[in-house]
């Protein structure tokens, strides 16, 4: 372990990665109400119960980052009009901001989406959608205190008996 | 002035000059220092320390900016290496990026370099058997290429000299086509991978499916401690640098060995440009660099010299090095240096489910699989192509949640997923044949950032390779079928030559020096005191992995080299 230690000390600053404070987009992608409206789409798909929601572990943050770096420029159209697209459904289904919605009304403007015969309102949802499992389930968050995950785990056990209990519970 | 240069030459004066610091020349860089020469290690790119310089080796999933994923400018403007499976967010610092070292495609060849200290020693695979007589005999069996100098007798010892050193994981089998060597214990199977195992010793009586054989430390030996390694932790991210020394690397392994002796000089971001050859004295007597900083020319010198510049980049030296003498190349009085290049055919794969077994899973991470060694036209010709394929094999079960929900539903869902049932897979790995046409040659006009001539790259599949490709598919679902396993689906991704990582030749060895370049010493016939020890010298490619045989080969040289020295023979 002393290896792994001095390797540690020894990181260069630049290795440190993503965490919530150091998303820092390069430019505005989003304005500052698209990046709300973000953030509570996030937290309607992954909402927090007795532990965070999506929101509070900067998944929206996290989508901003992965498809304005990594996205070509149509999926980035795509994302942005699908905001837009939002907000005004918003409007139509229940007269208010989506912002303002409660959760039922929220989660049935998703649903919608999801079975749109738009194909761009759909493939705005699965995107949206796709990287907030994403980012959650790979967050600090979720994989240190309920997937547990493990960088080294030390071994290979070939035949276990399937655990009983799921991942999230096991500890 | 007189003195002050003689005063220059004799610092830039050495015993041996190894060209490269990769999984071969960290070997010679051992064995030359460890016989007590003052060794000067060249290599193209930057410093790597073991531990110290592996960025990303300690870093959590959730530290890195895009979670693994390549950003779209990396990809826009690597469009060649974001091809290799290795290439991701926390490896992109040792792979050479497109624009670093351009060459020319004359037909589609996806080249995958690591330029530093260690070179690919860091990215591997790790996969290492022993080759067998069948693969030495190959050639002289059916003609194509020239016969091997030497056969698996020459290298057994060097085998396990390199194997007890570099220490490697396997279980002894007793396979005619796979000898056994010198092993750590062997990795763990699942039940579903013996099951398979199981199924086809119950149908053939001469295919096998063994654990695999690779360079990783699973029980430290002394040798090993004394190197500074621990066993393997299984993370599975080696391809970051290990900071345990689990798997063998140039870095953590004969690299900080060599340093050790005090007798080897280090000199990174040194590409070479030609190896000197002297008229007179008719001998190579240095090795001409470009400072890859100051872009200046310098020269060093040396009695020996181990070109070890991985496979296509030490043809490209040799191919630059000319003089009256060898106006195609050093050494290159056969005309054959840079043809006969082959490679690996990685192109099929295959892959089922298995229902059975479900009461069972896995726990941990295994950085290796089983492997199904070569069974396919070893004791007689019995199919329409030429020699053989090796298959990688493994099994496991994937978490899966529902999806389909949304809010608090979908967040139970996600943090309680259910086991799938088993999946297994199939790689092939095919011994292609080397031939003239394939080949690797100087560009007359085209020059790299260093103005060395950029190399023109002719390398392509033929029939032999898409019939072995059809043959795996079919075998293999013989054998899936023969198990039980289901929704059995054969793929073949027509990827390039090249991203396979294993190109070998041009520089091969043989005992005619019409037809080869290099004796069984790894020595060029007509320069008796240059050796090439990486994976130009190969003479044809085997099904299995080549790295092992490299090392073996470059003890065996280096051993052969400072004795011929000794005795005033080179």
């Amino acid at each position: 372990m002393a290896v792994a230690a001095g390797a540690l000390i020894s990181l260069p600053g630049w290795a440190k990665g993503w965490t919530a404070e150091t998303v820092q987009l390069s430019h505005n992608f989003l304005s500052r109400s698209q990046d709300d409206l973000l953030a509570d789409i996030v937290e309607t798909i992954i909402p927090a119960t007795d532990t965070p929601g999506a929101k509070a572990l900067n998944v929206h943050q996290f989508i901003q980052k992965i498809v304005v770096d990594c996205y070509d420029p149509s999926a980035q159209d795509t994302f942005r009009k699908g905001l837009t697209t939002v907000d005004e459904l918003a409007g139509k289904t229940f007269g208010k901001s989506f912002a303002e919605g409660n959760t039922t009304q929220r989660t049935t403007l998703l649903t919608q989406l999801s079975q749109s015969t738009d194909p761009a309102q759909k493939e705005f949802y699965s995107m949206v959608k796709g990287l907030t499992i994403r980012g959650y389930m790979n967050s600090e968050y979720v994989m240190t205190n309920l997937t547990h995950y493990q960088m080294i785990p030390g071994h290979y056990y070939g035949c276990v008996p399937v655990p009983t209990k799921a991942v999230s519970q096991t500890k | 002035m007189a003195n002050l240069n003689i005063d220059a030459q004799a610092q830039n004066t050495y015993d041996a000059i190894v060209i490269g610091s990769g999984i071969s020349g960290g070997w010679a860089a051992k064995e030359l220092t460890g016989k007590g020469l003052r060794t000067l290690v060249l290599e193209r790119g930057r410093d790597v320390r073991h531990v110290t310089d592996y960025p990303t080796t300690m870093m959590q999933p959730w530290e890195f900016e895009h979670r693994g994923q390549l950003t779209r400018e990396v990809k826009d403007a690597n469009p060649i290496v974001s091809k290799c499976y290795a290439f991701y967010e926390g490896t992109q610092q040792f792979f050479v990026k497109d624009a670093e070292h351009p060459y020319i495609q004359e037909k589609p060849f996806d080249w995958i370099r690591g330029y530093q200290v260690g070179g690919k020693s860091l990215l591997w695979a790790r996969q290492t058997q022993r080759w067998s007589d069948f693969d030495f005999q190959g050639p002289a069996r059916d003609g194509y290429s020239v016969d091997w100098p030497i056969r698996y007798a020459d290298l057994a010892p060097w085998y396990s000299y390199v194997e007890r050193f570099a220490g490697i994981t396997g279980n002894k089998d007793g396979i005619d086509t796979l000898p056994d060597g010198e092993f750590l214990p062997p990795h763990e199977w699942n039940c579903v991978e013996k099951h398979f195992q199981k199924a086809v010793a119950g149908k053939y009586k001469d295919r096998h499916v063994i654990m695999g054989r690779a360079a990783h430390i699973t029980k430290p030996q002394p040798i090993h401690l004394q190197q500074g390694r621990a066993q393997c932790q299984h993370r599975t991210i080696c391809e970051r640098g290990c900071p345990f020394g689990g798997y063998f690397s140039s870095n953590a392994s004969t690299i900080p060995w060599a340093a050790k002796t005090g007798k080897m000089t280090l000199r990174p971001n040194s590409v070479v440009h030609s190896i000197i050859y002297d008229e007179k004295k008719g001998r190579a007597t240095g090795v001409r660099i470009v400072d890859a900083n100051t872009k200046q020319m310098q020269e060093f010198y040396a009695r020996i010299i181990f070109l070890n510049a991985a496979a296509l980049n030490s043809n490209l030296v040799l191919l630059n090095s000319t003089s009256n003498r060898f106006p195609n190349g050093l050494g290159n009085d056969s005309g054959v240096l840079g043809k006969y290049v082959a490679f690996h055919n990685y192109r099929a794969g295959i892959s089922a489910q298995f229902d059975g077994n479900l009461d069972s899973t896995t726990d941990g991470r295994r950085p290796n699989g089983p492997y199904i060694p070569r069974f396919r036209n070893v004791y007689k010709q019995e199919t329409d192509f030429l020699r053989g394929y090796a298959a990688g094999f493994s099994a496991g079960r994937i978490s899966r949640s529902n999806q389909d929900a949304i809010g608090a539903d979908l967040k139970q869902n996600l943090l309680n997923p259910e086991l799938g049932g088993w999946h297994v897979g199939s790689h092939m790995m095919g011994e292609t044949i080397p031939k003239e046409t394939n080949y690797v040659a100087l560009d007359s006009s085209l020059k790299d950032p260093f103005g060395i001539p950029q190399l023109k790259i002719a390398i392509a599949y033929d029939d032999n390779d898409d019939k072995m490709v059809k043959d795996y598919q079919e075998q293999m679902t013989e054998m899936f079928t023969a198990a039980g396993f289901t929704n059995i689906r054969v793929r073949d991704d027509h990827r390039n030559p090249g991203l396979d990582i294993h190109e070998m030749g041009g520089a091969r060895m043989g005992k005619d020096p019409k037809t080869s370049m290099l004796n069984k010493w790894n020595q060029l016939h007509a320069v008796k005191n240059v050796f090439v020890t990486d994976g130009a010298c190969m003479t044809s490619t085997s099904t299995q992995n080549p790295s092992l045989t490299y090392m073996a080969l470059t003890a065996r040289a280096a051993d052969y080299a400072v004795k011929a020295m000794k005795k005033g023979e080179v």
